[in-house]
């Protein structure tokens, strides 16, 4: 278990550490320049997952909280468990070969927002009685009013709010990993995780089926939020 | 965008005198005590008894005030107003607004959670206000965190600054060049690339660089290092964290009990 976390640490990962916890501060400030429906504050914490490791991943979201705490809002030191298990699942979807051919890393983004949907709802329960200061409270309250339980509300805004957001980030960090220079990348311990494939035809089948099963899912979900909001 | 990275004023005061760990402690017990005592007013008591009288005693009243409210009065009191309205607990109702009833309860139990909010950001706040990020970091390093977190720390303090700078460069960059940044939905959306694509990708240029400069000063070394700046430590403050987690505790404890 040791060997493994420290598997993850080499000197390139604690150099690329501080500057991807800026990247996730600085892409999201671009994106809310950009005026978009997304947050991509979590691109650098998944490059480095995917790069050097779950632990090196789930370290990089740990303390781009703390960082986020200590330089802008206190108020972000909570939160700083979903931002840890974004790391780590997508360092362990990439060991996984989840990381290798875009339908691949559309699905690691939806594990990950499912990941950060369960791991915040007791935060947010426990801690803010499951209405937090964001925007997206609104449809937590509006489920409450329903007579919907905190928990269900909670989690089921997070099923609905995430995975937008977490796909978007998971597709743009393949995108620029696919760019950068492979003597860029070899340095790091996890480097073989993006090898790219070529596709062949079953995988193309299997890719097709997975983004049907993934949509049925969503409409599921949300016929599930429709019936229980009627019912 | 804020030109300072990180809150510390330099004032000559009790709580600047304290050791970082001391004072570390302190703010985790404010917060725990707050969230975990069954009592109703703690947190209330909390932030009138101990966190207004600390910010007096740092010297930083002025400063603590102003920052704890730009940063919190806005998300408290959409907390507030939220809870208030749409917890639906409790059957004393105060008054009805269409379908939405404000009950004593849900009043009380959203006081009760904004103040909470309230001092767990005011306490760090004020922490962070008296003890300087790079003073806190040699500090636990002394007392054996590995010396690659506090690496990490600092250096994402002082290169955030200049990520951000850059960030702000390419967007002028992409700009002047004609990207579109404020039309249609997709237009913004397919302006993503260009503007994250370079930032990204320089950075990950400068790592292989800062990664060889780092390891020809010994970054990996395990010899024990030396610190230029000696922090106090005297034996009365490592009394005052014990007592201090003590109170943790038996507030944890009084939490379970049932009741």
């Amino acid at each position: 278990m040791l060997e493994k976390i420290k598997s993850n640490f080499n000197t390139q990962t604690w150099v690329l550490i501080p500057i991807a916890i800026g990247l996730n501060i600085a892409v999201g400030q671009i994106v809310l320049v950009l005026k978009l429906p997304v947050f991509l504050d979590s691109i650098g914490t998944v490059m480095v997952g995917v790069l050097c490791g779950p632990w090196a991943g789930a370290l990089t979201g740990a303390l781009s909280n703390v960082i986020w705490g200590i330089a802008f809002d206190p108020g972000a030191f909570p939160w700083w468990p979903v931002a840890f298990f974004i790391g780590y699942m997508a360092g362990r979807m990439a060991n996984w070969g989840f990381f290798k051919s875009w339908w691949r890393v559309v699905v690691t983004g939806f594990v990950i927002a499912l990941t950060a949907a369960i791991v915040s709802t007791p935060i947010s329960v426990y801690l803010f009685g499951g209405i937090t200061a964001s925007g997206s409270s609104f449809i937590t309250a509006y489920l409450m009013q329903t007579g919907q339980g905190v928990l269900q509300a909670v989690l089921s805004t997070g099923f609905l709010t995430e995975p937008v957001d977490k796909i978007t980030t998971a597709m743009l960090a393949f995108a620029i990993i696919l760019g950068l220079p492979k003597r860029t990348i070899s340095g790091y311990p996890n480097a073989k995780n993006v090898e790219t494939q070529t596709e062949s035809k079953t995988e193309l089948y299997i890719a097709l089926g997975v983004v049907v099963l993934l949509i049925l899912f969503a409409v599921f979900l949300l016929q599930g939020m429709i019936a229980s909001l009627s019912g | 965008m804020r030109e300072r990275l990180s809150f510390y004023i330099k004032r000559d005061s009790v709580l600047h005198r304290l050791n970082p760990l001391t004072k570390l402690t302190l703010t985790m017990a404010l917060i725990l005590i707050a969230f975990l005592s069954p009592w109703y007013w703690t947190p209330h008591f909390i932030l009138l008894a101990a966190v207004l009288p600390l910010s007096f005693a740092g010297r930083v009243f002025p400063e603590f005030i102003k920052t704890a409210l730009r940063l919190i009065l806005p998300a408290a009191t959409f907390l507030f107003l939220m809870q208030a309205i749409f917890q639906p607990v409790g059957e004393t109702v105060i008054f009805k607004f269409y379908f939405l009833d404000v009950t004593r309860e849900s009043l009380m139990f959203a006081f009760r959670n904004a103040t909470r909010i309230f001092v767990m950001v005011s306490s760090f706040t004020l922490f962070l206000l008296t003890t300087h990020p790079s003073e806190l970091m040699s500090d636990l390093s002394r007392r054996g965190l590995p010396g690659q977190f506090a690496y990490v720390i600092i250096s994402t303090l002082q290169i955030l600054p200049q990520i951000q700078a850059k960030a702000q460069t390419i967007i002028a960059a992409q700009r002047s060049r004609g990207l579109d940044t404020e039309s249609t939905f997709f237009k913004r959306a397919g302006a993503i690339v260009p503007l994250v694509g370079p930032l990204v990708f320089g950075s990950f240029i400068e790592v292989e660089e800062r990664a060889i400069a780092i390891e020809a000063r010994g970054f990996t070394s395990k010899n024990l290092k030396t610190s230029l700046q000696e922090i106090a430590d005297p034996s009365f403050e490592r009394t005052v964290r014990w007592v201090l987690i003590l109170l943790i505790i038996i507030s944890a404890l009084l939490n379970l009990w049932p009741s």
